[in-house]
């Protein structure tokens, strides 16, 4: 079960009212590479892994993951709360607007709506953990971009350490995959 | 939120956060020693703060509001609403 | 990856290496960077154009 620190894991700020970032950062909340999915494929897939150490690192970086989520939502949050109907729709967020008010929503940069259709779950470890490692690259790009897409020394420091986070998650996962299929090999499992 | 409750805040990140990385460390090096001294080490330290924190500004968990006056469990700000 | 491994790497397998905790940073500066190990660091260059 989940046990609730009242903190973020990093100090995530925003410098100034870039409003246009709030569009894109969405896709890290309900986007198909965002923290949402991220969190759900691997707590989802930590079921039927066939190992302690494969069910320990796919629960503990599934529940990092929901940290991150809270730090994205935190930026769109502190982006948007002050921000006027008017402003929200010269950034083309007055759709959004219509639909959620300042409410954050689990949709991609375009609106459309979280899909499990984002993750899988093969149930075969390997195959499972190369979408992890796959998914992990993904978010990393998708960081690279953003950082690109802003001027906000603040904002990029935020993003650089999601980045860097996804990095270690490739790390751990790509671990994994080779203890794996050493538990594999050593069953004589094809 | 004072500087000296946000520099306290951010103090704990920096060792949970350490503390975390060990531990995701340790999920893939169960035997390693070194580590699971550093993570002692800032789980250790992570908690003596957590603890400082909790006695001057309030609870961070809803365990550490018990011997209060009052459910201060719900009290603002909430991590999103902080201006770091 | 561990070394006993190392000496029979198959085909159509994907192979990570272990890391091999050597050197970490303080805890603030971890948490600056996003790790609290070194090794494990990569830096962004932003490209515009």
């Amino acid at each position: 079960m989940w046990h609730y620190e009242k903190k973020l894991q990093y100090p995530a700020k925003v410098g100034k009212a870039d409003l246009k970032m709030a569009k894109y950062l969405i896709t890290q909340y309900g986007g198909p590479d965002g923290e949402l999915g991220a969190a759900l494929r691997y707590l989802n897939q930590r079921y039927t892994m066939p190992t302690g150490q494969s069910k320990g690192v796919l629960n503990d970086i599934g529940t990092e993951e929901l940290a991150h989520l809270e730090i994205i939502a935190t930026l769109v949050y502190q982006l948007t709360k002050d921000a006027c109907v008017d402003e929200l729709k010269a950034v083309d967020l007055g759709g959004h607007y219509a639909d959620h008010d300042r409410a954050l929503f689990y949709v991609d940069a375009t609106g459309n709506p979280w899909t499990a259709a984002y993750i899988q779950a093969k149930g075969d470890p390997v195959a499972d953990l190369h979408e992890d490692m796959a998914a992990e690259e993904k978010a990393r790009a998708t960081y690279q971009w953003l950082i690109d897409l802003t001027d906000d020394p603040d904002l990029k420091d935020t993003l650089n350490f999601l980045r860097v986070r996804e990095i270690v998650h490739f790390q751990r996962f790509g671990e994994t995959l080779d203890l794996i299929q050493e538990f594999q090999n050593s069953k004589h499992v094809f | 939120m004072h500087s000296t409750q946000l520099k306290m805040l951010n103090d704990l990140q920096a060792l949970e956060f350490t503390t975390f990385d060990f531990h995701l460390y340790l999920d893939t090096h169960p035997n390693d020693q070194r580590a699971l001294a550093e993570y002692a080490r800032a789980h250790c330290e992570a908690e003596r703060v957590k603890d400082m924190y909790t006695a001057s500004f309030g609870p961070l968990t809803a365990e550490d509001s018990i011997n209060q006056p009052c459910w201060r469990w719900i009290e603002e700000p909430w991590p999103w609403e902080i201006n770091y | 990856m561990e070394a006993a491994t190392q000496m029979c790497m198959r085909l159509a397998q994907a192979y990570v290496p272990f890391q091999i905790f050597t050197n970490r940073w303080d805890p603030m500066k971890a948490l600056m960077m996003g790790t609290v190990f070194p090794e494990l660091y990569r830096p962004y260059h932003s490209k515009k154009c």
